[in-house]
């Protein structure tokens, strides 16, 4: 910033003058130039700050955030590039080049990938395995490999492919439907979403599918009739999306599986599938997820059926504890189906990981609705436990990671793997933190208790249950969910929903799949809770010790993890933080460097800095270039320390003020930010430098004679001259006192788009860790007063845009208190006390400038 | 009372020109709605606007960029502000270089809007002066 004092001496050199009239003109126009490059500048950073904050905060976003936010940016930096060079008279002509070359980077970025229709529309299940997850997807991908590579029995089958579908649905004509239908949907709305969803699904199962195709499935369908289990009349259709059950995205349960389907109605089962991508429920999941649309294509295992026994669910660990070292087998008898819709009653069986592999416990979960006090049969023998195990072990050793395995036994006794996919990770991000016992001493007594835990954590929100679709449209945010059985099709309020309590269900439904992905509190089994909750009663659900308290618990709700960022690893969040390298690095860090220049910049945040300093530069060299009157700049008559100087540049002082007077008085100042600013500046007389400890000053010294940062020249002048450019409605202000610099520039607009307040803060004489402290300071009460603030080292920016005069002038006057008050004050910022005892001084005087009780 | 200056409103969604048109009536604002280029183009020939508001994907014909080339031709010291639902970084840079005075992403706030409008209609002045 030290080219501000460099030129603004400059302004007063003897030049070829214009006349006052042309002079007013070529300001006029330069101004007029630099104002929009500004506008440009602002909307840029907020748009890059928007980005940025999405990657951390978790919220979902599409690719149509991506693609709007980066063409938004393009757009300003286009515009910043274009004034700038009008400023410069096409100085910077160069950096044009740069800017298309770096957008061209980011479009590549953010395009499309071609979807491709060529390849197999059909896949036996012999001949797949998990290197073909881009055709078949990863449900139908991994079971091909745990048939082929690890020789684990699984149904005899084919997979309809990825290509198979976009075909159909490009013999149809019917993505440019889907996404006109699509296009502005708000999720939230939940009405809307459940009216286009079944519109989309409406739409692809009344599609005719091709005939090539048809004909295809039937072929293949009586190859598997006709094959080794030719008894077999019936298949089981499954979805297998592309994105689907890889690790920590599970998609459980939310497309579609059909069982027992006959020949018959086999190509309407394959359609409905396919048209399962758009259950609303797997709308909202993508979005949340950050699936584009584009990139999940639904390709079909179609499997036969098993004349399953017994089925389960089988956990190769706990799913609580990826350490245990047993091996968690859900089974009930009949299909698989019944366990993971959360619909049966499973017995729980605890096995040993290590052979022979012995059953540590078992037990009937909260479903069981047998007699009282009579014993159940088992639905495993102690061999099969055993056996399934052995399997998990084996299926874990192969992949490499815990998995979560659906299976069956038939009627012979023999174990079909149906589904291996990876046990979601996200549990460690849920897990609650150890329980201090002092925090939960004193709990009141609960409503409910028992059932058990399927996703911990705590929540807190109004009960609301759901029996009908109709409730789960009038869903509230924020509520607690009451079910009575949980199936996977509430999965679509989750992210609306505080927590999650069902009568029936255990740890292997969807649902709690789901539940745990999302960081969402849930007790299963929990007998009663339909009964007992009245709707509206608010409670707190303490998942993880299995109660339900009246009201809100506070020292329960302490203790709640905060929510998982769900879009981590996502293709969205990939494609946007990729987006992200040729947008906000900033590598043109110094402008005094020889590096600071048009092709040096890398990213679209170069090219936003390099234009904001060259346009500055332009500015104050306005009087170098065209003959600034050396009258211009005029001091302010103000009983104050330091001098103030004042240039109008429109409009900033008053008409009657005398332009040939060397001197204004504040009267005749009509510049409504820099009034603001100076109302703050001397809101309260500066009580000069604190004391300063002698090893301290000592300390301070030394550090001035070693920062290279510190201008010398500065350095000796203690009592630089401060420059307010202004007109009616901006202001520059550049701030020297002592060691620090500060920058204060605003644009006061009716129109909301073009207003702000920015805030400049860098330097200071202590050690870096004092400086810090003080930045630090600077950020919490800025923070605190709405600026969106950013922090490097001993520098801060501060900013805040598109609210109204009114509150703008109000921040405006907090940064004229601090731009006086935090000088020097780096060098006691060396404890504890001093720093509360700063901050508790500046809330106060900010309260009271602002007419504030008090600070909350 | 007189109107303050015209706008057109060029876009193939009939209820989004019919409620934009009648929000900018009611500031008294001139609105006349079009429903795509060929529509927009006949207007522009018949009379001067000062703001053109056009979406750049408006099927069939002519596209908005080479829409606001043909406004431009007509009407060099028009404003037009380029209004989308399907952004790309490429559109957003031929558009400004074809010479639009903005380019906006739907859904827009309408507030929003109304500034920019009332922006380009401050350049308009500029440049007629």
């Amino acid at each position: 910033m030290s080219y501000l004092f460099d030129y603004l001496s400059s302004l007063f050199s003897s030049k070829p003058r214009l006349t006052p009239a042309e002079l007013q003109a070529a300001f006029r126009s330069h101004y007029k130039e630099f104002r929009a490059l500004l506008t440009a500048n602002n909307n840029a950073l907020e748009l890059m700050a928007e980005m940025e904050q999405v990657v951390s905060a978790g919220h979902s976003f599409g690719m149509s955030f991506i693609r709007g936010h980066c063409t938004a940016l393009s757009v300003n930096i286009f515009k910043m590039v274009q004034h700038l060079n009008k400023l410069s008279d096409g100085k910077y002509a160069r950096l044009d080049e740069t800017f298309r070359d770096v957008a061209m980077k980011l479009e590549q970025v953010i395009a499309n990938r071609p979807v491709t229709t060529e390849g197999a529309l059909i896949l036996s299940m012999g001949e797949i395995d998990v290197s073909m997850v881009d055709q078949v997807g990863e449900k139908m991908a991994n079971l091909g490999e745990v048939k082929n590579r690890i020789g684990l029995r699984t149904p005899e089958g084919f997979v309809i492919t990825a290509v198979a579908s976009l075909s159909f649905i490009k013999a149809n004509d019917l993505q440019v439907e889907i996404n006109r239908r699509l296009k502005g949907l708000d999720l939230n709305n939940l009405e809307e979403l459940y009216t286009v969803s079944a519109g989309i699904q409406g739409l692809i199962s009344s599609a005719p599918l091709p005939a090539a195709l048809e004909e295809l499935i039937l072929y293949h369908h009586h190859q598997l009739v006709t094959g080794p289990d030719s008894c077999e009349l019936l298949v089981a259709l499954r979805s297998s999306a592309i994105g689907e059950d890889s690790s920590n995205v599970s998609f459980a349960g939310q497309y579609r599986t059909q069982l027992n389907v006959s020949r018959e109605v086999v190509g309407q089962a394959y359609k409905e599938i396919v048209a399962g991508k758009y259950k609303s429920q797997a709308t909202v999941y993508r979005k949340q997820r950050g699936f584009r649309d584009q990139d999940v294509h639904m390709c079909v295992g179609c499997l036969l059926m098993v004349d399953a026994v017994v089925s389960g669910v089988m956990y190769t660990r706990g799913p609580d504890d990826p350490r245990s070292n047993f091996v968690l087998i859900l089974a009930a008898p009949g299909l698989a189906s019944n366990v993971v819709d959360g619909s049966a009653a499973t017995e729980q069986f605890k096995v040993s990981r290590t052979s022979p592999h012995g059953i540590l416990e078992s037990g009937f979960g909260a479903n069981h609705v047998g007699s009282e006090g009579a014993s159940s049969p088992s639905t495993l023998t102690v061999m099969q436990a055993a056996e399934l195990a052995e399997v998990g072990v084996r299926l874990e050793g192969h992949f490499g990671v815990p998995q979560d395995v659906e299976w069956s036994i038939d009627r012979a006794g023999l174990l079909y793997i149906l589904q291996s996919r990876p046990l979601g990770d996200t549990k460690k991000e849920v897990l609650p933190p150890r329980r201090d016992s002092s925090a939960t001493d004193d709990l009141p007594a609960p409503l409910l208790a028992g059932g058990v835990c399927a996703s911990s954590g705590v929540g807190y929100g109004q009960v609301f249950k759901v029996r009908t679709t109709l409730d789960l449209l009038r869903f509230p945010m924020g509520a607690v969910l009451v079910v009575e059985t949980p199936y996977p099709d509430w999965a679509s309020l989750l992210d609306r929903a505080a927590a999650v309590i069902s009568e029936t269900g255990q740890v292997a439904a969807h649902l709690a799949t789901v539940a745990r992905e999302f960081g969402i509190p849930a007790i299963f089994g929990l007998k009663q809770a339909m009964t007992i909750l009245e709707n509206e009663s608010h409670i707190t659900v303490d998942a993880t010790a299995g109660k339900v308290y009246s009201d809100e618990v506070e020292a329960l709700m302490m203790l709640a993890p905060p929510k998982p960022n769900l879009m981590v690893g996502s293709p969205v969040h990939k494609t946007l933080l990729a987006a992200l390298e040729y947008i906000t690095p900033l590598n043109l860090t110094d402008p005094t460097s020889p590096y600071f220049r048009p092709d040096a910049c890398q990213t679209l945040h170069d090219i936003t800095r390099f234009c904001h300093e060259k346009a500055m530069v332009q500015m104050f060299t306005f009087g170098e270039r065209y003959g600034f009157d050396d009258k211009a700049a005029k001091q302010l008559v103000v009983d104050a320390p330091s001098q103030w100087w004042v240039i109008d540049l429109d409009n900033g002082f008053t008409p009657d003020f005398d332009p040939e007077s060397r001197y204004v008085q504040l009267d005749h100042i009509a510049s409504v930010p820099m009034l603001a600013i100076w109302e703050g500046m001397m809101a309260f007389p500066w009580e000069g430098p604190p004391p300063v400890s002698l090893g301290g000053f000592g300390a301070i010294i030394f550090q001035s004679t070693r920062n290279t940062n510190i201008d010398p020249a500065v350095r000796s002048v203690l009592t630089a001259k401060n420059y307010f450019l202004v007109s009616k409605n901006f202001c520059n202000l550049s701030v020297r006192l002592g060691y620090h610099f500060a920058m204060v520039e605003a644009y006061l607009s009716d129109m909301r788009t073009e207003s702000y307040v920015s805030f400049n803060f860098k330097g200071g004489a202590a050690d870096d860790r004092r400086k810090v402290a003080r930045i630090q300071l600077l950020v919490d009460i800025l923070g605190h007063f709405g600026f969106r603030v950013e922090r490097k080292g001993d520098s801060m920016t501060a900013r805040v845009e598109k609210r109204s005069v009114q509150y703008l002038t109000e921040r405006l006057k907090i940064l004229g208190y601090l731009s006086v008050h935090t000088r020097q004050i780096d060098m006691v910022m060396d404890n504890h006390d001093s720093i509360c005892h700063y901050k508790e001084k500046f809330s106060t005087e900010i309260n009271a400038l602002l007419g504030i009780q008090k600070m909350a | 009372m007189e109107k303050k200056y015209r706008v057109l409103i060029v876009d193939d969604e009939a209820d989004f020109r019919e409620i934009m048109a009648k929000r900018f009536n009611r500031r008294n604002i001139e609105a006349v709605a079009a429903d795509g280029c060929e529509m927009a183009l006949e207007k522009l020939k018949a009379c001067e606007f000062d703001v053109v508001i056009m979406d750049v994907s408006m099927p069939p014909g002519l596209d908005g960029i080479q829409c606001l080339a043909k406004v431009k031709e007509l009407w060099p010291k028009t404003e037009v502000i380029i209004l989308t639902g399907h952004a790309s970084v490429s559109s957003g840079i031929e558009g400004m270089k074809g010479g639009a005075f903005d380019y906006c992403l739907k859904p827009i706030d309408v507030d929003d809007l109304f500034e920019k409008v009332a922006l380009a209609w401050e350049k308009v002045q500029i440049s007629r002066s």
